[in-house]
């Protein structure tokens, strides 16, 4: 009888970033309940408005200003349904599925939590944004792109490319996380950027602290997790069509995008393609110690690059189950500027300035293919996930050869090539024993295969294993007061390979003679790390101020190259060295968030303090390699303290006008070590944002026409370590006008946006900018206009 | 918004941005070292011709503010004019060619006493049977915190 009184379901609110609400909306579909067709020209009450289905069955109610309301649908042929809805945050996607015959209804309930929600309840610092927050701020990359979230920053490789930071911490201490799988590539190389592509993606959760718990070592600093997109509508078929132009790097760039529904099957597919010159910087010479490179027409030479991504899935959903595998594949090759690779400078006979587009040596390519299957059975109170992952790495990074040191000069381009497999098994069940306690545990499994070749050695091929098992419950003491508490296990294996250089070293004996021999620089080593994970946490929600508290402690296996390297890095004039003795990371860390919304303003600050016991550090000795005559930089562990945080503020002026502002800083000192007293590498300083949003009238074709004008200002940051320079405080504007325009009759608005990015020309430089080193500035001013075309109603 | 949630968002601020200010300082080492050979006695100056079979002392001067520790030497060729000099002169190269027995002298020495200031001094034998040609001769120091300065001589070695 139970299925006779309702049939409905509501989920998924989408908006995480809720501004000052005042009042609600409800979308939703409402279906037969047999055939599962949309139905038009159903009439939904509510208690002071009506609407009526469209062709789709869709529909759209309000505004609400109740929490609690209840709202009636009645169609000629159906039964009658009433419904209690209560509000926590707008409803996206309430469905709701007529019965053709006369069953009564008695009661219906409203199951499930706005994903708004349920990110309020959490005791995790996390922070969300969505389709509408990528679209609005979308830059060069995807980082670069989800850099205006407080306290994310980027290491830009150039304009096309781009890696993490979060509050101040990167490379292999921040896990990219795609469709449930750790995005595995190089991370740990200054000169690699994130190959993932930007488009597509819908929801981004970023983790500001120590997650290991969740997902595993490395995960120490922070997580970026592109979540899965949402299953599209029944019976529907959606796209669009992005295309981009800019000025600055003479930038095209398309992205298609199709999704279709059946009944229970469903595709994505994708196909992105961008291609772009040389980015012009606001200056003519480039002054890098005492080198001049005079640059032609503004250009940085040589950091043109093109990229061409492709993706598709294929998914079901029934009832009880819901699979999706994700195809993808991103192929790219960038330049490096030409006069300086690293610190080295470097003259050539290449041509070039013949050409802003060509990219010539010293570049790098990428492919990274992956599939992925995500699936996840429901059954009783249990919901089980199990999500499996392949994917490859190949990167190749070729420059000019040249004789360095004791090696000759090499017969080709290809100075290190990595090529990397990982294999990756998620399993995980979500146990609703009753209303209170959810508790989640499950296993992780990684398995990476890591190939080497070229003719530069940086770090030795290895194999790395990883395992974990996790538990953590959340537990719902009052409706609005939450704990969480969890616990992890990981057990690892790094299998380091041996490498011998394939040309001969004078080798000096104590006896005064010198040999030449072919130097061993890594031996096969397996190492093996256990540790643990541990978080406790919990949330209060009082009306319209959330506060949450969390502590954590997570850790991080070493990685090989800060075991095993032996090599010279001559772009960087370094002799990196690893240690096989190094211990695991372990950190812990205090976060506190706070967050209040009234009728005039929103204020969240999110505060935290972190311990690292033994964070891993490339040390720049004083000591020269006794045969290469490069400084020597070595791995070592010290103590490290960091606090700091992100404060935000938000107004709503004449229902019109949105002000925002934005805080972030993060302190760090390492307490032992060679460098007791100094930061950490790559700091990012202190920096506001500042931006006004203005919302004009519709006209007959511009809906929702807005314009915003954006502030970033940046302190100086004086805090460096070696072989680091100060950077000097900045201001930067930008402007950006966004519309939507009814521009084909049929089809839904296109959205147009035209940006001015860097509209005073302003010559600054980006403390984490991987060409700062080599004083290069940032990107000069830079026009682009995007449009996004729907190819449905 | 309340009393108590204004004073402790207050103090919360406070304490943040304290955090931020008050730091214990500890005296850091920020000075990279100085490296030159802008002096009458430097040798080999910028385009500097020298013979082979000969034997030179180079010389430069570095100072520090806290200490220097370590120096190197590189003298390499430049036949495929890989890289120029920071000398700010433009010497004429020859033309490029392929290296048959280039001289490679690559020297590096520790100062056990970690003097502020310090003139290098370094015997450079030049065999008889090297290529001639275009080459660098490339110093840098470091200091103590791992601060390293570099410069770089374009010379020629001929017959």
């Amino acid at each position: 009888m139970l299925q006779k009184f309702l049939c409905l379901c509501a989920v998924f609110s989408m908006y995480a970033t809720a501004y000052t609400q005042n009042s609600f909306t409800l979308k939703g579909n409402v279906y037969n309940a047999k055939s599962l067709e949309p139905i038009m020209g159903v009439t939904i009450f509510g208690e002071q408005n009506m609407t009526i289905s469209s062709s789709e069955g869709s529909f759209v109610l309000g505004p609400f200003y109740k929490k609690n309301t209840s709202i009636r649908i009645s169609h000629i042929g159906y039964k009658t349904q009433d419904i209690t809805i209560n509000f926590s945050s707008s409803i996206e996607n309430l469905k709701i599925y007529l019965k053709e015959t006369t069953n009564s209804l008695k009661k219906v309930e409203l199951h499930g939590k706005s994903k708004n929600r349920l990110y309020e309840e959490s005791p995790l610092v996390t922070y969300n944004v969505d389709e509408d927050f990528l679209q609005k701020n979308r830059e060069n990359s995807l980082m670069q792109t989800l850099q205006n979230i407080p306290g994310v920053s980027t290491i830009n490789i150039g304009s096309g490319q781009s890696k993490p930071v979060i509050r101040g911490l990167g490379f292999n201490r921040v896990v990219v996380v795609q469709n449930g799988i750790k995005h595995e590539a190089q991370q740990w190389g200054s000169d690699h950027g994130l190959e993932i592509d930007q488009y597509g993606i819908e929801n981004v959760s970023v983790i500001k602290g120590p997650a290991s718990l969740l997902y595993g070592s490395d995960a120490i600093a922070g997580v970026v997790d592109i979540q899965p997109p949402k299953i599209p509508h029944i019976h529907s078929f959606t796209g669009n069509v992005n295309l981009l132009a800019e000025t600055n790097n003479d930038l095209l760039g398309i992205s298609t995008g199709v999704q279709s529904r059946k009944e229970h099957w469903f595709y994505r597919a994708r196909l992105t393609y961008r291609d772009y010159g040389d980015y012009k910087v606001p200056a003519d010479v480039i002054n890098y110690n005492n080198y001049v490179f005079q640059l032609s027409k503004n250009h940085l030479r040589n950091t043109a690059g093109r990229e061409a991504n492709a993706s598709f899935s294929l998914g079901y959903i029934a009832r009880h189950i819901k699979s999706e595998t994700f195809f993808s594949n991103v192929n790219a090759k960038n330049g490096f500027f030409a006069n300086a690779h690293g610190l080295e400078v470097r003259t050539s006979d290449i041509d070039y300035d013949r050409s802003n587009r060509d990219i010539d040596l010293p570049f790098h390519t990428v492919n990274h293919f992956k599939v992925l299957n995500n699936t996840s059975i429901q059954q009783g109170m249990h919901k089980i996930s199990i999500e499996l992952g392949y994917q490859h790495n190949h990167r190749e990074e070729h420059s000019e050869p040249v004789a360095h040191g004791y090696m000759p000069k090499p017969d080709n381009s290809k100075e290190r090539i990595f090529k990397k497999s990982t294999y990756a098994l998620n399993l995980r069940d979500e146990f609703k024993p009753n209303d209170r306690n959810k508790l989640i545990y499950g296993i992780n499994t990684e398995y990476q295969d890591n190939n080497i070749a070229g003719w530069g050695f940086l770090i030795p091929a290895y194999n790395r294993f990883t395992t974990g098992a996790f538990a953590y419950d959340h537990y719902e003491l009052t409706h609005d007061f939450h704990l969480m508490l969890g616990l992890r296990y990981d057990y690892g294996t790094i299998e380091t390979k041996e490498y011998v250089d394939w040309y001969e070293t004078p080798v000096h004996h104590g006896d005064g003679t010198t040999t030449n021999a072919y130097v061993q620089r890594a031996k096969n080593k397996t190492n093996k790390y256990g540790n643990y994970s541990a978080s406790i946490g919990a949330s209060y929600i009082a009306n319209n101020t959330k506060y949450k508290l969390n502590i954590g402690r997570s850790f991080r296996m070493p990685l090989a190259n800060e075991l095993a390297s032996d090599g010279k890095n001559y772009h960087m004039y370094r002799y990196e060295k690893g240690n096989l003795d190094l211990d695991p990371e372990s950190s812990y860390q205090i976060d506190v968030d706070f967050d209040h919304t009234n009728n005039l303003f929103r204020v969240c600050m999110s505060p935290f303090v972190n311990f690292f016991d033994n964070f891993i550090y490339l040390n720049p000795t004083a000591n020269y390699n006794n045969t290469e005559n490069l400084q020597t930089y070595e791995y070592t562990q010290a103590k490290v303290f960091r606090a700091g945080g992100e404060l935000q503020a938000s107004t709503t002026l004449f229902d019109k006008l949105t002000l925002d502002g934005t805080l972030e800083y993060v302190y760090s000192r390492q307490t032992s070590g060679p460098k007791k007293g100094f930061t950490l590498p790559f700091a990012p300083p202190l920096s506001g944002l500042i931006s006004a949003n203005y919302e004009f009238k519709n006209t007959r074709f511009f809906i929702k026409p807005q314009l915003t004008a954006t502030a970033k200002i940046v302190a100086a940051q004086k805090e460096i370590v070696p072989p680091e320079e100060i950077t000097n405080g900045y201001q930067v504007f930008h402007l950006s006008i966004q519309s939507d325009v009814q521009l084909f009759k049929n089809l839904a608005p296109v959205t147009i946006r035209l940006k001015l990015n860097n509209v005073l020309d302003t010559k600054y430089f980006n403390h984490t900018s991987f060409y700062r080193l080599i004083d290069v500035p940032e990107a000069g001013r830079n026009i682009s206009l995007s449009m996004t075309i729907p190819l449905n109603h | 918004m309340k009393l108590t949630q204004k004073i402790s968002f207050l103090a919360i601020t406070l304490f943040l941005f304290n955090a931020c200010s008050s730091d214990s300082d500890i005296d850091k080492d920020l000075e990279k070292p100085t490296l030159t050979i802008q002096f009458d006695e430097a040798f080999p100056k910028a385009c500097e011709q020298l013979q082979r079979g000969q034997t030179y002392t180079f010389k430069a001067k570095a100072t520090d503010n806290v200490g220097l520790v370590a120096y190197s030497i590189d003298v390499h060729h430049n036949f495929d004019h890989h890289t120029h000099d920071d000398q700010g002169v433009e010497c004429d190269l020859g033309p490029i060619k392929t290296p048959v027995n280039p001289f490679l002298f690559k020297k590096n020495f520790t100062l056990e006493q970690q003097p502020t200031a310090y003139e290098l001094s370094i015997t450079v034998e030049i065999p008889n049977n090297i290529d001639v040609g275009d080459y660098h001769c490339a110093y840098s120091i470091t200091d103590q915190t791992g601060w390293q300065t570099q410069t770089s001589i374009d010379i020629k070695i001929i017959e």
